[in-house]
């Protein structure tokens, strides 16, 4: 490598809380070249985004300080620079782009707005300055470069109107209108659908080809690496742990971590693939008909109905006892509100939904039927109450069940050791908890009343993959010992090919596909489902292969293009 | 590019006619109430009016005079047609159209309330500000005490203290009244001193006014104040860890237009929501306030007319503090929908 563009050697970053002194980083030292893509990987609270930070000059000092160590930006020392020189190089020597597109923009302020700031400040720190019209004009040909044309419309626009692939790639424009030599980019595409996050990858490929900076890609996602890398760094606890190129490290691990992160990514083909078989299929426990599922669109000065939502439309399924049944759709398929439905939460428009032979709209609400449905939510931190303890919220449902009140702290042992958790959780709170931990007790909390069917609404989605492989064991080992059904809901297809039996693909509130696991990933018939598959970032060069191909235009058919505005934008902007 | 005229008015005009459409239903709301009220109210208004010695036949004169003995229904659209056109009925205390007399004492009030939210915008927001910026640090525990002490403090005690210290050991402030009574002085435009006399170029009057209403407005605005600035802090504190303020940082946008057109922005929908929540408790305060600094408002005719239960002044009072707080809560929303567009546009596309 000639002379990398950054190079860090030797970072030793500690944070102190209340008098008390954390090292984070131990001696990180990475090196990017010109034009080179390099990943930092490693699960959440590994150090990566502390580095990015530190590089990018937003760590927050207090309570962060850095030791030791040095990063050099092109031959530059960052760490002792003057402030001022070092705030010219933000945006123009170095650039982000942060992993939420929703939450990287200013809610109220339109985005001509931003982009127009970030290049009159740039401008103002490099001592020039350029007319309106001549920093109008620049913004628009960043946002063809990212593909997005209208750039007039896009700059009139608030970001939340704008679709989450389409505020992506404008976040990628905003990132680049100061022509940065090296881009930062914090999980890019992650908070999106898989097909959307494929286009976005191939448009940041894209952009390096073009534009000759470099790509720092900080990641958890394996998969990615594998399309985005040149170089990789490994990094655990705050200690980078393994280095080298992609194909060395994809193919030959040395650490013992890598390898176990690699292990843990579920594969969609290959050896690695385990079929899931249900041999108690003996009856038919959920029975939905022509289950439809409508909102009113309500606008104007009395909230008049101007139109119709049709989340769930037609929909018929059986699902056996037994079955891990997987739900598959990408954000807006109607996949929650099917669950909500299953649960009794609310009513179907039209068409009959049968649980145990028994109809929900009959059953809805009584104790009996809570008893029989359970959920368990996607994110534990949100849907456990953090003011209160874990044997606080495993005693609620029990006390709604009609338990004996003196039964119930007997109970509540039982169902910690049911998900492997020590009785003494039962006193701790859950801020006191890890990511998984806390799963386990919302886990143990729709366990509680003894229920025959668990839906499970993306249950591991907020962990990280070592964890969530432990999560999905636990599922499956509950699941022959309590007799239990499940409805899992997700949008990981890889996740899903491991988990369950049989799955069917919701699309635009639609079942377009379903059956057994194995046939549908094997043979996918609808051009949905080919385009999901084909869009998962995979590990292997064998699994790509079996992927199925899918062309340009039978992608164009089935999903929503994010380089043009939506009608829903669309609306918004002719109020005026 | 996206100047104010992109900005300013998406859906703006729609937004804030169904504000006001909501905000009218409960004035109207408030009305019925009132006159409910008025009805259960034990005592014939009639014979209230005419006193002891009137005799029976007198009082069943006047109550046929003031439609009492009507069908209800029949004197509630009386009431509202007449609120309709502005007329309150007659004071019985003064036996003047009651609206005259609200009118008369309205702009004092108004002008002690408007100076008193204005106080606390001043400088509660950027206190808040500032705390949050120098949070854990002496200048956010300082805030924070002057914050603590002016919200357990009621407000008359306030004002007497600070009549008896500045005003009245101290002589820097005139210790009661709204203007020196040797100013030859006539507000006769807005019936607001401070405008007025600048309008008609009287700088004297309007440093005399100015002196007066401070220590009112002081006294009436410390509550607001420390609770907006800890609001208005803790929100920043919050608005400050999301991920565009550190975007906007890490692209090289100045910190002072990082915090002031990129957080506070943001951050100022908390505090103003509460400053508009707190207008009704502000009235009431003004009240008392008023009494102890001989303040000529509408809080002497309030509480007079409640004594003497003078009905119709009562139910006046009460609307117009109502029109007050609608109003108050109006402009509100009006900036709230200016600063975040996402108010105006769920308001047009709430399912």
């Amino acid at each position: 490598m000639a002379e990398p563009i950054l190079d860090i050697s030797g970072l030793d970053i500690s944070f102190t809380t209340y008098g008390e002194r954390t090292q984070i980083l131990h001696d990180v030292s990475m090196k990017v070249g010109a034009g080179e893509r390099v990943s930092l990987i490693g699960q959440s609270g590994s150090g990566k985004t502390v580095t990015m930070r530190a590089i990018i000059g937003t760590l927050p000092m207090p309570p962060g300080s850095i030791d030791a160590g040095s990063i050099r930006f092109e031959g530059t020392e960052l760490l002792t620079l003057d402030k001022r020189a070092r705030n010219r190089l933000k945006g123009t020597g170095i650039s982000i782009v942060l992993q939420d597109p929703l939450l990287s923009f200013n809610p109220v302020l339109t985005i001509g707005r931003q982009m127009d700031d970030v290049v009159r400040f740039a401008d103002m720190r490099l001592g020039t300055s350029r007319p309106r019209a001549e920093r109008q004009a620049h913004i628009y040909e960043v946002l063809r470069n990212v593909q997005l044309a209208d750039g007039e419309r896009i700059c009139h626009a608030y970001p939340m109107m704008l679709s989450g692939g389409m505020r992506q790639r404008v976040l990628i424009a905003m990132a680049l209108l100061n022509s940065p030599r090296l881009l930062i980019a914090d999980e890019p595409g992650t908070a999106l659908d898989v097909t959307t996050q494929q286009e976005i990858l191939i448009l940041l490929n894209k952009l390096v080809d073009e534009t000759g900076m470099s790509l720092m890609l900080i990641t958890h996602n394996l998969g990615v690496v594998r399309e985005m890398a040149d170089r990789i760094y490994v990094m655990q606890r705050g200690r980078i742990v393994e280095s080298g190129r992609r194909e060395e490290i994809f193919s030959k691990p040395s650490h013992d971590y890598t390898r176990e992160l690699m292990d843990a990514v579920p594969s969609l083909y290959g050896p690695k693939v385990t079929d899931v078989a249900n041999d108690k299929a003996d009856r038919t426990v959920i029975k939905l008909r022509d289950l439809s599922k409508d909102f009113p669109l309500r606008a104007g000065l009395f909230n008049r109905q101007v139109g119709i939502s049709h989340a769930v439309r037609n929909v018929d399924l059986d699902i056996e006892h037994g079955d891990i049944f997987g739900i598959a759709g990408e954000s807006g398929s109607g996949k929650t509100t099917l669950a909500k439905m299953l649960l009794g939460l609310f009513p179907p428009t039209t068409g009959e939904i049968t649980v145990d032979g028994r109809n929900v709209a009959d059953v809805a609400g009584t104790r009996d039927f809570r008893k029989l449905v359970q959920i368990v939510y996607q994110n534990p931190g949100s849907s456990l109450n953090p003011k209160r303890s874990v044997g606080d919220q495993l005693s609620v449902p029990l006390i709604f069940a009609g338990y004996d009140k003196s039964g119930i702290p007997a109970r509540i042992r039982e169902l910690l050791e049911l998900v492997d958790l020590p009785a003494r959780y039962a006193s701790m709170y859950p801020h006191e908890l890890s990511g998984g931990q806390k799963q386990r007790v919302a886990i143990a909390r729709a366990l509680s009343v003894d229920p025959k069917i668990v839906v499970l609404d993306e249950p591991t989605s907020a962990l990280d993959v070592l964890i969530q492989n432990v999560v999905i064991e636990l599922l499956q080992r509950l699941r022959s010992e309590l007799d239990l059904t499940y409805v899992f809901i997700s949008h990981d297809l890889s996740l899903m090919r491991n988990f369950c039996n049989r799955v069917a693909i919701m699309f635009r509130g639609e079942i377009c596909e379903q059956g057994e696991t194995p046939s549908v990933f094997a043979q996918p018939q609808h051009p949905y489902t080919r385009a999901l598959l084909s869009s998962i970032p995979v590990l292997t060069d064998d699994e790509a292969a079996r992927k199925p191909v899918v062309d340009a235009a039978e992608r164009q058919a089935v999903l929503a293009s994010t380089t043009t505005l939506t009608q829903e934008a669309t609306n918004v902007s002719d109020w005026n | 590019m996206a100047g104010p005229r992109a900005e300013g008015n998406l859906g703006m005009t729609f937004y804030l006619t169904k504000r006001a459409l909501s905000l009218l239903m409960v004035l109207l709301g408030l009305a019925v109430m009132i006159f409910i009220i008025a009805r259960i109210v034990p005592g014939d208004p009639a014979r209230i009016a005419l006193g002891p010695l009137a005799t029976a036949a007198q009082v069943e004169e006047l109550r046929q005079e003031m439609g009492l003995n009507d069908p209800i229904h029949i004197q509630l659209w009386h009431y509202l047609s007449g609120l309709a056109q502005g007329d309150l009925g007659k004071s019985l205390l003064t036996s003047r159209p009651v609206m005259d007399d609200i009118l008369q004492a309205l702009p004092a009030t108004f002008e002690l309330v408007l100076a008193t939210v204005v106080l606390q915008i001043v400088i509660s927001i950027p206190l808040g500000v500032l705390a949050a910026y120098y949070r854990d640090t002496w200048v956010d525990n300082v805030t924070r005490v002057v914050s603590l002490i002016g919200v357990v403090t009621p407000g008359f005690v306030l004002a007497i203290i600070l009549q008896l210290l500045a005003s009245y050991y101290l002589t820097i402030f005139p210790i009661a009244g709204r203007l020196d009574p040797g100013l030859e002085f006539q507000a006769s435009t807005t019936g607001l001193l401070l405008i007025d006399s600048v309008i008609a170029g009287r700088l004297d009057v309007f440093v005399d006014a100015a002196r007066h209403i401070f220590l009112p407005a002081i006294a009436l605005s410390a509550a607001g104040i420390g609770q907006v600035m800890r609001i208005t802090r803790s929100s920043m504190i919050e608005v400050g860890s999301r991920d565009f303020v550190e975007a906007a940082r890490a692209y090289g946008i100045p910190e002072r237009v990082v915090t002031f057109r990129y957080m506070l922005r943001v951050a100022s929908v908390a505090p103003l929501t509460i400053l508009g929540l707190e207008f009704a408790s502000l009235i009431g305060n003004a009240f008392v306030v008023e009494f102890v600094f001989s303040w000529p408002g509408l809080a002497s005719y309030g509480v007079r007319t409640i004594l003497q239960k003078d009905l119709n002044a009562v139910i006046g009072v009460v609307l117009v503090s109502g029109v007050f707080f609608v109003i108050a809560n109006l402009t509100i929303d009006a900036l709230l929908g200016i600063i975040d567009p996402r108010h105006r546009i769920r308001e047009g596309q709430r399912a």
